[in-house]
C-alpha cells in the first residue's frame, strides 16, 4: 500500500476534520454535528446522516450524486445513529487530488474526521482498493496510471469488530474467484489501515 | 399538407375508417398496485396511462388548501420516445401546461368536488405512445383510473375529437389528419346528461358547418361512453366473481 | 390483535415470524424472484422498447435513435444515455419536480451497467469516424413502483436494447449530408447480457431476494450483483450490515442461475415475437 498520512485539526469551524494523503490521492473532511436538522428531513429514532461532495471542478451529476450515496451509507452504518435521535450529522467531502483508489481515500477520511468530531461510532471502517489488471495479476492501492489500464477495479471497505465487508463497489468484468482472492487481499491489508488509524491517535 | 386525399372518393379516410367511425378502443382497469385506482387505455396507436391517488392530505404548499372543496392536482406528461421525434422535456414545457391545466378543470367539473373538503386528489397522465387524439385518450384513461379510485363524480367524463374535411365531419381523428391543417375540434361530455365540460377548437371553421361537427363529436362521446361502462362493468363483475361475492 | 393489524403495527416481528419459516409473507422462498413478465416491442414510435413486471413493480424502456457528433477524445464511439425517471405515478413516495436522488442514483448505476458490461460496442454506433454517430437514449419509466427496480431496469434496458433496430445512414458525397435509409433497418449488436439481482439484509443476517417495497423499508442493507454470462460485472453494496464473504459467494451463485433464468426469459419472448 501506498503511504499514508493525514492531518488532523486544520479547520476551526467544523466539529471534527481530517485531510487524509495516501500516495497522491488527498481528500478533505470537515464533520459537523450533532447538531439540528431541517424538519422535513428529522427522523424520530435517530440521526440523519447527510454527506455532501465537492469535486474540484464542475457542477454535481448523477456520477458525484452515486459517491455520494455510496459514503453516506457507509458512514450511516458506522454511526450510532440512534445515540442522536431527530438530530443531524453533516459530512463534507473536498477533493483536493484525485491519482487513484480515489472512493477508499474518500471514505477512509471520513472515518477519521468521525473519530476526530468525537461522534459514536458502532466500529471503526478501513477502506482498501484493488485492481485486476489485463494479465489477470492483483495490484493493491492502485494510482491513476494503473487505474487506466486496469480491467476492473474492486473497493471493499471492511470494519474493525468481525472485519466483515461493510461496503462493496466494483467496476469491470472479472470472475467469482477473483473476486474472492480481491476479498482476502484486502481483508488483510486493512489491517494496516487500522493500525495507522491507531498510530495516529497515539501521536495526537 | 397539399396532395394528402384526407377522404377518398369512396368515403374512406387514411387508414380505411368511415368519416363517423372511432379508432378501436381497448382498456383496462386497475392495472397497478400502489395507486388507488389506476387505468390504461389504447384508442388505435395512442395509448395512456393513468393513476390516481387519494383523496388525501395536501401535499406541498398547504396554500393551494381549498376550505369547501378537494383539490384536484393533475400532471399531464409525455414519455420521451411517445412521438416520432424524441421529446426532450417529458413535461412542464408550454404544451404540457396546457393540457395539465385542460385535465384539472375537466375533472373539477366531474367529480363530486364538495365531498372532500380540506383534500387533494392526483391525477397523474403519462403518454406512451402518441397519435393524435392525446387529449381524449387522457380524459378517457383519467375517468377508468378515478372509477377504479372508487372517487364519486357526477358521470363519467367521455372525450373525443372530430374535424371537417370535404363537407363530411370526422370523428376521431389521428395525427395525420391532426397535423394536416384542417379544423380541430376536442369536447368532452357527460354523456348522460348530454352537458359539455370542455371544448376546444383550433383553425377555421365555418359558422354553418360548426353545428355537424359538435353533433358528431357529442355522438362519438356517446360511442365512447358505451365502451368504457362496458369495460367498467365487465371489470367490477370480474372483480366480485374473485371474491365470491354475489351481484 | 389481528394478523392485519399485527402486521401494521409491528412489521419486524412479523417478518420474524415468517422467516423462522425460511418464507416470506408473500409465499416466496428466500431465493425465490417474483413472477417476471417481459414484453418487448411494445411502444412502436421508439426504436427499440421493452416493458417489464416483476411481481407488482412496472418499468417501461424505450430507446430513440439520434445523430450526433462524437467527442473529440473518442471519434470512433457512440453514446448510450441511460435516464430512470421514478415520477410521482408510480408510488405516492416520489414528488414532482426534478430527479430526486434516487432517481439519479439509478440512472448513474443503469450508465455503469452499461460502460462495464460492455453490452454493446460503442464503436459500432459509429456512422462516419469523426463526424458522426449514434446516440442511444434510454428512457427508463417506473410505472408501478413495488421494490427492487434496479432488476426491473437493468432487464428492461437489457429487452430493449436487444429490440433496437437502426436505419441505415449514408453520406452523400456531394453534400456531405447523411441520408437515412428507414425501409433497411439493422438490429444492434449485442455482445453481452448484463443481468442483475437484488438481495435485502434483514435483522443482518437473512438475506433474501428480490425485495419488495415493504421489504425494502424493513432491510438494513441492500446489495445489487450484475452478473454478464459466467462473470461478475458489477457488485454494489453501499454501507448496511457488515456481511461475511461466504455470504456474498452464495449470492453469486444464486445471481448466475438468474442470469440463466433471464436469457432464456429473453430467448422466448424474442421467439414468440418472430412467430
Amino acid at each position: 500500500m501506498r503511504e499514508m498520512t493525514c492531518e488532523l485539526g486544520q479547520l476551526t469551524r467544523c466539529d471534527g476534520d481530517a485531510c487524509l494523503i495516501q500516495g497522491e490521492t488527498c481528500v478533505a473532511t470537515a464533520v459537523y454535528g450533532p447538531t439540528e436538522v431541517r424538519m422535513n428531513k428529522e427522523i424520530l429514532d435517530k440521526a440523519t446522516v447527510e454527506v455532501v461532495y465537492k469535486s474540484k471542478v464542475g457542477l454535481p451529476g448523477c456520477a458525484e450524486k452515486m459517491f455520494e450515496r455510496i459514503i453516506r451509507n457507509t458512514c450511516e452504518t458506522t454511526i450510532l445513529t440512534t445515540a442522536h435521535p431527530r438530530s443531524g450529522i453533516n459530512i463534507i467531502i473536498q477533493e483536493m487530488q484525485n491519482s487513484g483508489s480515489y472512493l477508499a481515500c474518500c471514505i477512509n477520511s471520513a472515518c477519521l474526521a468521525l473519530l476526530d468530531a468525537g461522534v459514536s461510532l458502532k466500529f471503526l471502517v478501513a477502506a482498501v482498493t484493488c485492481l485486476i489488471n489485463k494479465e489477470g495479476d492483483i495490484i493493491l492501492d492502485p494510482n491513476s496510471k494503473q487505474e487506466k489500464d486496469g480491467k476492473a477495479l474492486l473497493t471493499f471497505v471492511f470494519n474493525n469488530k468481525d472485519f466483515n465487508i461493510v461496503t462493496v463497489n466494483t467496476k469491470g468484468s472479472y470472475s467469482s474467484r477473483q473476486f474472492k482472492d480481491c476479498t482476502s487481499l484486502c481483508k488483510t491489508s486493512s489491517k494496516q489501515v487500522f493500525e495507522f488509524y491507531k498510530n495516529l491517535w497515539k501521536s495526537c | 399538407m397539399a396532395g394528402l386525399n384526407l377522404l377518398s372518393d369512396q368515403g374512406f379516410r387514411i387508414d380505411g375508417r368511415k368519416p363517423n367511425e372511432l379508432r378501436r378502443i381497448q382498456c383496462k382497469l386497475g392495472v397497478f398496485k400502489q395507486a388507488d385506482g389506476s387505468a390504461y387505455i389504447e384508442q388505435g396507436n395512442t395509448k395512456v396511462l393513468a393513476t390516481v391517488y387519494g383523496p388525501h392530505e395536501i401535499r406541498g404548499s398547504r396554500a393551494k388548501l381549498l376550505l369547501d372543496r378537494v383539490l384536484v392536482n393533475c400532471q399531464y406528461s409525455m414519455a420521451t420516445f411517445s412521438t416520432g421525434e424524441r421529446k426532450r422535456r417529458p413535461r412542464g414545457d408550454r404544451k404540457s401546461q396546457e393540457m395539465t391545466m385542460h385535465l384539472k378543470q375537466t375533472f373539477d367539473a366531474a367529480i363530486m368536488t364538495n365531498l372532500y373538503p380540506r383534500s387533494q386528489i392526483d391525477i397523474f397522465v403519462e403518454v406512451l405512445q402518441s397519435d393524435g387524439g392525446n387529449y381524449c385518450a387522457s380524459v378517457n384513461a383519467a375517468t377508468l383510473a378515478l372509477i377504479d379510485a372508487g372517487i364519486p363524480m357526477k358521470d363519467f367524463v367521455c372525450a373525443c375529437s372530430a374535424s371537417f374535411v370535404n363537407d363530411n365531419p370526422i370523428a376521431d381523428i389521428n395525427y395525420l389528419e391532426e397535423s394536416s391543417g384542417g379544423p380541430e375540434l376536442i369536447v368532452a361530455t357527460l354523456p348522460k346528461s348530454d352537458q359539455i365540460v370542455f371544448l376546444e377548437q383550433n383553425s377555421r371553421l365555418h359558422e354553418d358547418n360548426l353545428s355537424k361537427v359538435i353533433d358528431l363529436a357529442v355522438k362519438s362521446c356517446k360511442d365512447v361512453y358505451t365502451v368504457l361502462d362496458r369495460t367498467v362493468r365487465d371489470h367490477v363483475s370480474e372483480v366480485s366473481n374473485s371474491h365470491g361475492w354475489d351481484h | 390483535m389481528t394478523i392485519f393489524n399485527f402486521r401494521t403495527a409491528r412489521p419486524v416481528e412479523y417478518y420474524r415470524k415468517y422467516l423462522e419459516q425460511d418464507v416470506r409473507p408473500d409465499g416466496r422462498d428466500l431465493g425465490e424472484f417474483r413472477r417476471t413478465v417481459l414484453n418487448i416491442g411494445c411502444v412502436t414510435t421508439a426504436d427499440g422498447s421493452a416493458l417489464v413486471k416483476l411481481g407488482n413493480t412496472t418499468v417501461m424502456c424505450g430507446i430513440k435513435a439520434e445523430l450526433c457528433k462524437p467527442k473529440t477524445e473518442t471519434p470512433k464511439c457512440g453514446f448510450i444515455v441511460p435516464n430512470v425517471e421514478l415520477s410521482p405515478l408510480c408510488s405516492p413516495y416520489f414528488r414532482s419536480g426534478p430527479p430526486g436522488e434516487q432517481a439519479q442514483v439509478m440512472s448513474q448505476f443503469m450508465l455503469e451497467v452499461v460502460n462495464h458490461s460492455k453490452c454493446v460496442d460503442l464503436e459500432s454506433l459509429c456512422i462516419t469516424q469523426g463526424k458522426l454517430v449514434w446516440v442511444l437514449y434510454c428512457d427508463l419509466l417506473c410505472l408501478d413502483y413495488d421494490g427492487n427496480v434496479t432488476d426491473a431496469c437493468v432487464l428492461a434496458l437489457l429487452a430493449a436494447l436487444k429490440n433496437v433496430c437502426l436505419p441505415t445512414i449514408s453520406i452523400n458525397e456531394e453534400t456531405e449530408n447523411p441520408e437515412t435509409d428507414l425501409t433497411k433497418r439493422v438490429p444492434l449488436p449485442i455482445s453481452s447480457q448484463p443481468v442483475s439481482s437484488t438481495y435485502a439484509i434483514f435483522d443482518d443476517n437473512i438475506l433474501f431476494v428480490d425485495p419488495t417495497a415493504e421489504e425494502e423499508n424493513l432491510a438494513t442493507g441492500i446489495i445489487t450483483i450484475v452478473t454478464t454470462d459466467d462473470k461478475l460485472c458489477l457488485v454494489h453494496k453501499p454501507g448496511g450490515s457488515p456481511l461475511r464473504p461466504e455470504q456474498l459467494t452464495n449470492c453469486f451463485d444464486r445471481s448466475f442461475d438468474r442470469s440463466k433464468e433471464i436469457s432464456r426469459l429473453i430467448d422466448e419472448t424474442i421467439h414468440s415475437i418472430d412467430r
